[in-house]
């Protein structure tokens, strides 16, 4: 009997080790359809269109917007219309490495790796002269950012640097997250609920790989906030958090609110955002948006636009 | 003053009555760790009656904290767990006894800012147990476990810092033992 549970749990264990999904061609991931940016960088990232900014463009506000787990730049197109006419700041949309690209990529990469997106446009940007870098991150880029400036990557930043976290993930919303190391190489990868045309901007299936890397990262980070963040002097952080998140668990505002201090010692800018929504500010593609919904994301986008300019 | 004394009083006549009965009763230190989570510590009482299945049956009382484990001196959620347990012991007359123990309780978590009075803080637990206790010839007992909570929190139905599985180990002295 012991040996034939054994037997199980290895063939268990095996038969999910290795094995991958099958993608359709209309789906990201499947080798045919891209992230724009890996084409079109220039529309996208602020470093390929303007890599030598005369003095005033260097002047003015820049905000880097950068995606969660999964995601893709599509989850901030929708700033970049927002501010289509507006010339006051500029736009640089990251896409994180290992995203917007093939599953094999994707299964490849590292959470150093998606970081390390997010620090190559901010070190292009301070390079090219730009002196008033800010950003933007939805959901997994929030940890991501977070160890950047626990690490005191903006320590020596031109000017000060302000972050906006939108619907930040420290905690998962789903547990079974934190048994991925156990579990993940049974499965080989799980599915998520997206529909078809979300599926063209967001990977339909995430391998145990990355997940393992996700949960890698936000125990790091639930880490760092415990042992306490002081903020740089030259950095200003607002916490923006549905209070329904369904995907980053709400409490994770509460981690980052009592983990992270200013320089003076003082508590961070946080908003609880009456919203049943994760990353509450990408609104195309969703089914069953509400008017508060609309709301919440021009509301956020007015005030993200009013602190990178202040 | 009064309601002190009366309580003592209550708690010594018990003590005794259970005492004369050479009944078990283990009273220990307990060290849980949530898997990928906090660890809780705290203390861990467990009776077991002479003239109920002694050594076997066990009824209980745990109360483990993060204040005591990840939040001691750190900004870890403080959150308290009080649980009510009934074990089953196998082999009790071996030093490596099997056990399995079921626990009914109380999770409170505290956010430290009313903003957060929005988020749910409380929810019950229920939770299992399987694990492997040593016991020597010593009234010390050695006990470690693995358990699963069936309820955890998503942070829109129940709080977020419950986690599904967690590990334990609890180092008890039966103080009704009279091998000491």
């Amino acid at each position: 009997m012991k040996k034939i549970i054994f037997g199980f749990l290895v063939l268990l264990f095996f038969s999910g080790c290795g094995k991958n999904p099958e993608l359709s061609a209309d789906m990201l991931g499947g080798g045919k359809i891209f992230d724009p940016l890996t084409y079109q960088p220039e529309k996208y990232l602020l470093s390929v269109s303007k890599p030598t900014p005369t003095t005033i463009e260097a002047a003015k506000p820049v905000l880097i917007a950068c995606h969660g787990y999964s995601a893709s730049t599509f989850e901030w197109d929708e700033f970049r219309i927002w501010m289509d006419n507006r010339s006051d700041f500029y736009l640089s949309q990251v896409l994180l490495a290992g995203h917007g690209r093939t599953y094999e990529e994707f299964k490849a990469s590292t959470w150093k790796d998606w970081q390390s997106s997010i620090a190559d446009e901010y070190n292009k940007l301070v390079k090219a002269g730009y002196k008033k870098i800010n950003f933007v991150a939805s959901s997994t880029s929030c940890p991501l950012l977070l160890d950047m400036v626990n690490s005191g990557y903006f320590d020596n930043a031109p000017s000060t640097v302000n972050i906006m976290l939108i619907d930040p993930i420290i905690i998962p919303s789903d547990k079974t997250l934190s048994l991925v190391g156990i579990v993940g190489p049974m499965l080989g990868y799980i599915e998520a609920d997206n529909t078809k045309e979300e599926d063209k901007y967001y990977y339909h299936y995430s391998p145990q790989e990355t997940l393992q890397q996700l949960q890698n990262v936000l125990t790091t980070v639930r880490k760092e906030l415990e042992h306490g963040i002081t903020l740089s002097p030259k950095v200003s952080l607002k916490v923006y958090k549905s209070i329904q998140d369904p995907t980053a668990d709400p409490v994770s505002a509460v981690l980052i609110y009592n983990g992270v201090k200013t320089s003076t010692g003082e508590k961070i800018d946080l908003q609880m955002v009456n919203s049943r929504l994760h990353v509450f500010t990408r609104l195309t593609l969703r089914p069953n948006v509400a008017e508060t919904d609309w709301d919440n994301q021009t509301t956020a986008f007015e005030d993200i636009a009013a602190r990178i300019k202040r | 003053m009064l309601r002190s004394a009366l309580l003592s009083a209550i708690f010594l006549l018990v003590y005794c009555q259970l005492k004369a009965q050479n009944s078990v009763f283990d009273v220990g230190l307990r060290f849980q760790k949530s898997v990928n989570l906090y660890s809780e510590n705290g203390i861990s009482l467990n009776y077991s009656s002479r003239k109920l299945r002694p050594d076997r049956l066990f009824f209980g009382f745990t109360y483990v904290t993060s204040r005591l484990g990840s939040a001691y001196k750190s900004n870890a959620i403080k959150q308290d767990n009080y649980l009510l347990s009934s074990a089953w012991v196998f082999r009790q007359k071996h030093v490596w006894r099997p056990f399995v123990r079921g626990n009914l309780g109380y999770f409170s978590a505290d956010y430290g800012d009313a903003v957060f009075d929005v988020l749910p803080r409380h929810s019950p637990i229920f939770s299992t147990e399987l694990g492997l206790s040593f016991k020597a010839s010593l009234p010390l007992k050695l006990s470690t476990s693995l358990g699963y909570n069936f309820i955890t929190g998503d942070g829109v139905e129940g709080p977020g810092t419950l986690y599904p599985v967690f590990y334990q180990a609890t180092l008890s002295w039966d103080i009704f033992s009279k091998n000491k």
